[in-house]
C-alpha cells in the first residue's frame, strides 16, 4: 500500500526533537488563534440614542446570572406620558443578524413619546462570543453609516459551549419536551427557564422574571430563518396575541409588506411565543425574516452574503419553487430585513395602543422599510467612535 | 460536570503528547499535533 511506503520513507525523520518542535508549533498556534477567539469576547459598542432614558443589567431581575457570560444589557426608552410597556428582544440567535441589528437601531434612533419600551439587543450575549463550528461564518460584518463604518458581531445559534459544557445527549426542557442535546444551549427552547438549571435556562428565567417584574404588556421576539424554512416572513403569536398580529398583518399588507400569522402551537414547548404568554400573561409574538446566510442551500458564506443577502443557489431554488419567500436577483439584504422587523414592531405597537388606549406605547423616529430603502440602514445608526 | 470533562480532556491531551514523544513516524507525529490543537483550546476554555 502506498501509505505503508510513505510511512517507511518518513520513519527515520521522527524523533524526540521533531516532537519537541511540534510541541512548540502547537503552543505558538494555540497562542495566535487564542488572540483571535478572545477578540470575539469583546462587545462591539452600542450608542444609546436620544430616546434612551435608562439602562440596567438583566441580572438585576435574577441574580443567578450575575457575573456570567449570560448577563446582558437592558435599555429603557420611556415617554413623558404614562402608558403601556413593550419588550423588544433581539439577539436570541446571534446567527440571525437582523434580530440584534433591529434592536440596536431601535436603541440608537427611536424616541418614545408615551409608554415604555424595553429593549435587549443581545439576549444570548454568550452566543455572540463564538460562531458555530463547520459553518464558515465570518466573525463580524460591517454597515456603512454616513460618517464611517460600524462593526457588528455575527455569532453562533446558542450559548457558547465554553460557557455551558457539556451538552447532554437528549435535552428534556422544563416543559418536558425532548430535544437534541445541543438545544440545551438554545434560549428559544429553554423558556420559561429554571432558576437552578443550565446557564441558558437561568437566562430564560431572568427574561421571564423581567417580563413579570416590569409588567410588560406586549413582548416581541425578533428572529430570522433560512429561506427554505416554512415559517418565514411571518409572526408566530400566542393565542392572547393572535388578533393583534392578524390586524397588524392586514395593515402591513396595505403598506406593501407581506407577512403571515401563525398561531403558536400549544404542544411546542420552551419557545418564547408559547411560554412568555403562558407564564406571565404578556402578549407574546415572534417575528421571522429570511436570512440566506443561515440556510443549508447557500454558497460561499461571506460577509457580503450576510449584508447583501444575494446567493445564486437561493435564486435557483426560488426559480424551482422550493422556497417559502420570494427570492430574486436582489436577494434578501440585511437592511431590508431590519426595515421589515422595525415596521412590524411599529405596527404591532400601533394596533396594541388603539385596542387599549390607556396602555398606549407611542414611538417616534422609528425608520420604516421605505425610509431604510431610501437612505440605507446606516443613516439610522449612530456614527462610529472616532 | 464541566470540571470532569476538562479533566478527561487533560488526560487525552497528556496521552497524545506522550504518543508524539514516542512516535517515530513524522507524519503520525504531525497528525497527533493537529489533534492536540482543539483539545488544548477547549482545555483552556478558549474555544
Ligand atoms: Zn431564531
Amino acid at each position: 500500500m502506498s501509505s505503508d511506503r510513505t510511512n517507511e520513507k518518513t520513519r527515520s525523520y521522527g524523533n524526540r526533537w521533531t516532537a519537541l518542535g511540534l510541541f512548540g508549533a502547537v503552543a505558538v498556534t494555540v497562542f495566535l488563534v487564542a488572540l483571535d477567539f478572545r477578540a470575539m469576547w469583546l462587545d462591539p459598542p452600542i450608542y444609546p440614542g436620544p430616546g434612551v432614558t435608562g439602562q440596567a443589567r438583566l441580572s438585576d431581575y435574577f441574580s443567578g446570572i450575575d457575573g456570567t457570560a449570560a448577563d446582558t444589557d437592558v435599555y429603557f426608552l420611556e415617554g413623558e406620558e404614562a402608558g403601556g410597556t413593550a419588550l423588544v428582544l433581539g439577539g436570541t440567535h446571534p446567527n440571525e443578524p437582523a434580530s440584534s441589528l433591529s434592536a440596536i437601531t431601535l436603541i440608537e434612533s427611536a424616541v418614545v413619546a408615551r409608554g415604555r419600551l424595553i429593549v435587549i439587543p443581545r439576549a444570548v450575549h454568550s452566543g455572540f462570543t463564538a460562531t458555530d463550528p463547520q459553518e464558515g461564518y465570518p466573525q463580524v460584518y460591517h454597515i456603512e453609516t454616513p460618517t464611517g463604518v460600524r462593526e457588528f458581531r455575527y455569532g453562533g445559534r446558542g450559548t457558547n459551549p465554553i460557557h455551558q459544557w457539556p451538552d447532554p445527549v437528549i435535552y428534556v426542557n422544563g416543559s418536558g419536551q425532548q430535544l437534541a442535546g445541543p438545544e440545551v444551549r438554545n434560549l428559544n427552547r429553554s423558556y420559561p427557564g429554571d432558576p437552578n438549571g443550565y446557564l441558558t435556562e437561568r437566562l430564560a428565567f431572568a427574561i421571564v422574571e423581567m417580563i413579570r417584574q416590569e409588567g410588560i404588556d406586549l413582548s416581541i421576539d425578533l428572529h430570522e430563518a433560512s429561506p427554505e424554512y416554512p415559517v418565514i416572513n411571518a409572526m408566530v403569536a400566542h393565542e392572547n396575541a393572535v388578533d393583534l398580529a392578524v390586524e397588524a398583518a392586514l395593515l402591513l399588507e396595505l403598506e406593501g409588506i407581506q407577512i403571515g400569522v401563525e398561531p403558536s402551537p400549544a404542544n411546542l414547548r420552551g419557545l418564547s411565543h408559547r411560554e412568555w404568554g403562558d407564564a406571565t400573561g404578556t402578549k407574546a409574538i415572534l417575528i421571522e425574516s429570511a436570512n440566506p446566510a443561515q440556510g443549508r442551500l447557500r454558497g460561499p458564506t461571506t460577509e457580503a452574503l450576510i449584508v447583501e443577502g444575494v446567493d445564486r443557489y437561493y435564486i435557483r431554488a426560488a426559480e424551482l419553487g422550493l422556497l417559502y419567500v420570494p427570492f430574486g436577483k436582489e436577494g434578501s439584504p440585511l437592511d431590508e430585513r431590519v426595515g421589515r422587523h422595525l415596521q412590524t414592531v411599529s405596527m404591532l405597537l400601533e394596533v396594541f395602543s388603539s385596542a387599549d388606549p390607556d396602555r398606549t406605547i407611542a414611538v417616534e423616529h422609528l425608520p420604516t422599510l421605505g425610509e431604510i430603502r431610501q437612505n440605507g440602514l446606516g443613516a439610522f445608526l449612530a456614527p462610529p467612535e472616532k | 460536570m464541566t470540571l470532569i470533562y476538562q479533566g478527561i480532556t487533560l488526560i487525552v491531551v497528556l496521552l497524545i503528547g506522550w504518543h508524539i514523544l514516542r512516535e517515530r513516524r513524522l507524519t503520525d507525529q504531525m497528525e497527533a499535533a493537529l489533534v492536540l490543537l482543539p483539545l488544548i483550546l477547549r482545555l483552556l476554555m478558549i474555544k
